[in-house]
């Protein structure tokens, strides 16, 4: 404050008594309902939305509130040992922490070092060598992130100057603000250690960390349970493999020549009544694998295995497979979860075929194939659908145009897409529920 | 074979339903955060995993609760099943939330 200046005067008791007393008068106009008014007479309300500018008015306890929360954050982050600064949408730094500021007085780490008020891509744009290629990086970075075009972006850098070799990660996240998209920059600097990534591994433990690795990559979710070292033991027998719709892995009573593990496609287990209908029991996705009846010591298929959904997946023999299944407690655990996932589908299954209308079941499935695929988008017909089902055709029908009337799904041509994952759920029966806790449960 | 089917999968078994709500906050405001915790309450105690809750800030989103004919926060709104229902203030009252949600207050195990 200007000592020069004298203070501005306290609001007296009988303005601020008047304030509120118009405040409130406003508040009932604009809030007509009986349970509203009650609520705001009760002091049970945060805010009002204004209908004439459509802006949320927070009432002065929740001001208060929200101020003081909003302190708070603002102390965190000018307290956080990491450099942060604020970049507003066109890229004018509005914000900046103790830590970025600090660095920018010393700047010899490299790196944008712009004070509040700075244009970041200007600087980046006008930086000089060695830092340059990097600047112009950091740039259209931070352009992608304002556009929308990217959330985060990321950049580790190697410079050279004459103070030495220096390394550091900048970030920039965008976050959504008042309509628009703000940039937060965190920069970091790396340690040499860390960039020789550690201590040096020996052979083995280089190998088990490209198990790792691997195993972190793999979309299949059985596979990703397992511990580097039982994963590695898998790897040199895993083929990867296209699945493609329609195709049967295995038929009733046949021998399993290989087990299968969903990337991104999806496989009915069907039990085949009187040789030709077929219903579905169970449906594996990248949860899990098919053939985890070898688990239980039985090589053969009880169910027909069809490929319904295309996509890859990894497969291994059978007999290579059952050999590291008995020597990895860590596969035998993951395998057992799942084979008991996989008996809860199943027994929830055909209890939902026997008691549940076929839309409720219709749902249950949809939503099942949704979550064991990628994609919110299959392609299936009526007779295919029928007899996962196991109903008539018309049966399908009238449910899928019933969901599609419920604008729930689209139904075109055979490509179902789903438009309304929440409405789905509520028109689902219960069973999705079961089998989608207790699946993921197991499975995890 | 094929009428069997369809009669097997006919109505009159009760299939547990669930309630789909949402709920009208302004950011991190006292009654909003009481809201919350309180209708997380109810939730766990009465209806288990059968729910579905979408919870809105209006500081963000005004536009929204404006176009859902929400005035004030927080506000609770159950969308499905119907009929739908309204409560407004801090949920504190869990008898009326109940009554709101169309829930027996019976606690589930």
């Amino acid at each position: 404050m200007n000592p020069l200046l004298p203070p501005p005067p306290a609001p007296r008791p009988a303005d601020l008594a008047s304030e509120e007393i118009a405040f409130r008068d406003w508040v009932r106009r604009v809030v007509k309902g009986a349970a509203e008014l009650q609520a705001f007479e009760a002091g049970e309300i945060d805010a009002v939305i204004d209908p004439a500018t459509g802006s949320a008015v927070l009432l002065p306890g929740a001001q208060a509130a929200l101020l003081s929360s909003s302190r708070l954050a603002l102390s965190a982050l000018e307290a956080l040992p990491g450099e942060l600064c604020v970049l507003n949408a066109s890229g004018t730094v509005v914000m900046t922490n103790r830590a970025w500021r600090a660095s920018v007085a010393t700047r010899a780490g490299g790196g944008p070092g712009i004070r509040e008020g700075g244009d970041f891509i200007a600087a980046c744009r006008e930086a000089s060598a060695p830092e340059r290629v990097h600047a112009e990086a950091f740039a259209t970075g931070l352009q992608n992130v304002l556009a929308g075009g990217r959330e985060v972006f990321r950049r580790e850098c190697v410079c050279r100057s004459a103070g030495g070799r220096y390394a550091f990660t900048l970030t920039i996240a965008g976050v959504a603000h008042d309509g628009a998209v703000l940039a937060v920059v965190t920069r970091e600097t790396v340690s040499e250690r860390k960039r020789a990534g550690g201590p040096r591994r020996s052979g083995r433990a280089r190998a088990s960390r490209i198990a790792a690795l691997a195993r972190a990559g793999t979309p299949n979710r059985l596979l990703a349970a397992l511990p580097a070292k039982d994963y590695e033991q898998l790897l040199p027998g895993l083929e990867p493999i296209k699945l493609t719709y329609g195709e049967v892995l295995y038929e009733p009573g046949e021998q399993m020549q290989y087990v299968y593990f969903p990337n991104n496609c999806l496989v009915s287990l069907l039990t085949v009544v009187e040789g030709h209908r077929a219903l579905e029991v169970g449906l594996v996705g990248r949860e899990g694998m098919i053939g985890s009846r070898l688990a239980l010591g039985i090589t053969a298929s009880p169910v027909r295995a069809l490929v319904q959904g295309t996509g890859s997946a990894v497969r291994m023999k059978s007999a290579r497979f059952l050999q590291a299944f008995r020597h990895s407690p860590a596969l035998q655990r993951v395998l057992f979860r799942f084979t008991d996932a996989l008996m809860l589908q199943v027994t929830q299954t055909a209890a939902c075929n026997r008691f549940h209308v076929v839309e409720s079941r219709l749902a249950r499935w949809l939503l099942m194939t949704r979550e064991r695929v990628p994609s919110g988008e299959f392609y299936l017909t009526h007779e295919f659908l029928a007899d996962m089902l196991g109903v008539r055709r018309v049966g399908v029908t009238s449910a899928a145009s019933a969901l599609q009337r419920q604008k729930l799904i689209r139904y075109r041509r055979g490509v179902i897409t789903i438009l309304d994952q929440q409405g789905l759920e509520a028109a689902a029966c219960s069973c999705y529920r079961h089998v989608q806790i207790m699946g993921l449960e197991a499975a995890t | 074979m094929a009428s069997k089917r369809t009669k097997a999968s006919a109505p009159g078994v009760p299939i547990a339903t669930v309630v789909v709500m949402r709920l009208y906050v302004a950011g991190a405001a006292p009654n909003s955060i009481k809201a919350i915790t309180n209708l997380r309450a109810i939730c766990r105690r009465y209806l288990k995993d059968c729910y579905k809750l979408e919870i809105v800030d209006v500081c963000e989103h005004p536009r929204r609760a404006l176009d859902d004919g929400v005035l004030v926060t927080p506000s609770l709104a159950k969308v499905s099943p119907a009929p739908i229902s309204n409560v407004i203030g801090n949920l504190s009252d869990t008898r009326s939330v109940l009554a709101a949600l169309g829930v027996p207050a019976i606690e589930i195990e």
